[in-house]
């Protein structure tokens, strides 16, 4: 399976796609504002003519390349380009301000990379027994873990979990819209055939992140990065002692990212702080944090690039989308006919492996682009939002109206674009809206298929080892976050 | 209403709104629910079409209602009527666009959707304010002829 997976790699298009998804991703992520699910969200309709695996490469190269990119305005600007760079902005300017920010850099670039192949061999040991095991699951264990997924997110998303909470049962109500899952009776459809087949993910999604952006910065409409002298980017040179010196480091933040980034829904500004705190009690020099330790870049950026390895385990094997990211690379994956869930690797898994590996692979481009980016970024960084909102809001029209040449799924786009404005406006998160509206349909459908089964008995809900065990982890993940709150409460 | 007082009303903002909207959306579905969804009773047992839509509804009503008792007694961030001006110019001038790329083409409503953000972005140079036409007979080619794909 790896050696014919590895085979369908060797194809100049895929290399193609993978050099132009990095250098996107990395632009992207360089320019504050504008992050990785924005970018993927507007490129997803570009690779409807494009074979699913280079256009997957395409979409996850933007990832990884955004991730990356995220540190360069952290480092240069202390504005993070992406939100789980702004632990690396803590040393990496401090770093910059005393002329070793190409430094800052190389340290970020090579623990990125660091972080990306470790939860690349996490995935890939992974997702596939973990789907294999899912498929012994019935519509009662579907639901349960389901219903697991939406209360982590709550729990463990960061932030309130009121806000969380109203945020997944949005998203939830919103899957109501279109035909019953059971009985095919139309719901809230007033009549419209526009409406039976619900609102689109892809619609959803640019609305949310790229719609919603140009009303935010229309709102806003101050640049995000001032007049900020950048400081100067002396040559410099990161020799392998110097990396190999903080293995333990990177390992330690890679599998912090990693197995965080398997939790639905929490992201990875969580473990990219996480890694920071944890390299800071290790290290002997702890003083010198926040002083520009090169540690305290590598360590946060090994483990916001682990999370996307992680990220994609319960995305790929169960259909779970582990934070806003991946839900939208679950929506590319659902278009190009790669359904994520258990039944993934049985049916493709062929193009999942060649996915797998090519994401491994990608590091040797990403170090060397990384390197080469280094100086454009300078001027990278100077590009305001402003600039792009124009291009960014004709291309939300054209690929929400792409996706089923229907001006319906325009308008859908538009709507969720006011309302992810209304909702970060009023600082309610997104990710939690977003998994409750692709977990929320399913998430029925297997409790009323699994009552059906069971002619309307509660009792199939603890029937096996499997429902057991994920109610189990329920009540646990409950009684954690009621200990936290408390322990939180007297301090 | 006053500003922010303490144990009184805050003076309601964005927060209190987008609540207010949730809550008010969730009571209308769940009056309408009946006449929105239909049951066609084949004497099955366990939830029938109305149930999870119910149950979902229900929460959602009270969380947002639970929020928005919490949101009237906290500050909240203030609507700032002059900048969500140029937020509803903006929505409004996409909706028009949409309204009217059936009859005017894709390349035109999307290159004057493209010059209306520029504009209440705050663009003033010619030059920028060209670059939405550019890029819209871009996209238009590319996804006509590249992607095949039907634009109007």
């Amino acid at each position: 399976m790896l050696v014919d997976a590895f085979l369908e790699l060797l194809n100049i298009w895929v290399l193609v796609a993978a050099l132009i998804g990095i250098v996107s991703g990395i632009i992207i992520g360089t320019i504050p504002g504008l992050g990785p699910t924005m970018a993927i969200a507007l490129l997803i309709p570009v690779t409807f003519s494009m074979q699913p695996i280079p256009a997957i490469i395409l979409l996850l190269g933007v990832y990884q390349g955004a991730i990356f990119g995220g540190s360069i305005s952290a480092v240069l600007l202390n504005v993070p380009g992406t939100p789980s760079s702004a632990a690396t902005a803590i040393d990496g300017f401090a770093m910059a301000r005393r002329g070793e920010g190409g430094r800052a850099l190389r340290f970020a670039l090579y623990a990125s990379v660091f972080g990306n192949i470790f939860s690349c061999f996490v995935l890939m040991a992974l997702a596939e027994p973990l789907a294999r095991f899912a498929l012994d699951f019935g519509p009662a264990e579907m639901a349960m873990l389901m219903l697991f997924a939406l209360l982590v997110i709550v729990i463990f998303g960061g932030g309130s979990k009121l806000d969380a909470l109203i945020m997944v049962l949005v998203g939830a109500c919103a899957g109501i819209v279109g035909l019953d899952p059971i009985s095919g009776t139309p719901r809230f459809t007033f009549g419209s055939f526009a409406f039976e087949n619900g609102f689109q993910l892809i619609p959803v999604l640019i609305g949310l992140f790229a719609m919603a952006e140009v009303l935010m910065q229309a709102f806003d409409r101050e640049p995000l990065v001032g007049d900020v002298q950048v400081p100067p980017l002396k040559s410099s040179v990161v020799r392998f002692a110097e990396v190999w010196r903080m293995r333990v480091t990177l390992l330690l933040s890679s599998i912090i990212g990693t197995f965080v980034g398997i939790l639905p829904g929490i992201g990875s500004t969580v473990p990219a702080f996480m890694s920071y705190n944890l390299a800071r009690s290790r290290s002997k020099d702890a003083e010198q944090f926040g002083k520009g330790a090169p540690e305290g870049v590598a360590a946060p950026e090994a483990a916001n690039n682990a999370v996307t390895g992680g990220a994609l385990v319960p995305t790929l094997a169960l259909g779970i989308p582990g934070d806003a990211v991946t839900a939208v690379i679950l929506g590319a994956f659902m278009l190009h006919g790669l359904a994520p869930g258990p039944f993934l690797f049985r049916d493709h898994g062929l193009e999942v492996y060649a996915i797998f590996e090519a994401l491994l692979l990608s590091s040797i481009p990403t170090v060397i682009l990384g390197l080469m980016f280094f100086r454009v970024a300078i001027h990278v960084t100077r590009i305001q939002p402003r600039h792009l909102l124009p291009a960014i809001t004709i291309l939300a029209v054209f690929g929400a109206f792409s996706v089923n040449n229907s001006l319906f799924d325009v308008w859908v786009m538009l709507g969720a674009g006011v309302l992810g404005f209304l909702f970060r406006r009023a600082n309610f998160p997104l990710p939690p809206l977003l998994i409750g509206l692709i977990l929320g349909a399913p998430f029925e459908q297997s409790l009323r298929q699994a009552l059906l089964t069971s002619g309307g008995s509660y009792g199939i809900f603890v029937g096996s080892p499997i429902t057991l065990g994920l109610m189990a982890l329920i009540v646990l993940c409950v009684l954690i976050s009621l200990a936290l709150d408390i322990r939180k409460a007297r301090t | 209403m006053s500003h922010k007082t303490q144990g009184g009303f805050a003076r309601p903002g964005f927060r209190t709104l987008t609540v207010g909207l949730l809550l008010a959306a969730a009571a209308w579905g769940l009056v309408s629910l009946d006449s929105q969804i239909e049951i066609f009773g084949f004497g099955a047992s366990g939830p029938d079409a109305r149930s999870f839509p119910r149950v979902a509804l229900w929460l959602l009503a009270a969380v947002a209602a639970l929020r928005l008792i919490l949101c009237l007694r906290t500050e909240d961030t203030p609507l700032g009527l002059s900048r969500l001006g140029r937020v509803l110019t903006l929505t409004a001038s996409c909706a028009a666009a949409l309204w009217a790329i059936p009859h005017i083409g894709f390349f035109f409503g999307a290159a004057g959707v493209g010059i209306v953000v520029a504009l209440v972005l705050g663009e003033r140079r010619p030059l920028l304010l060209g670059l939405p036409l550019v890029i819209a007979a871009v996209v238009t080619f590319g996804g006509r002829y590249g992607l095949s794909i039907p634009l109007p």
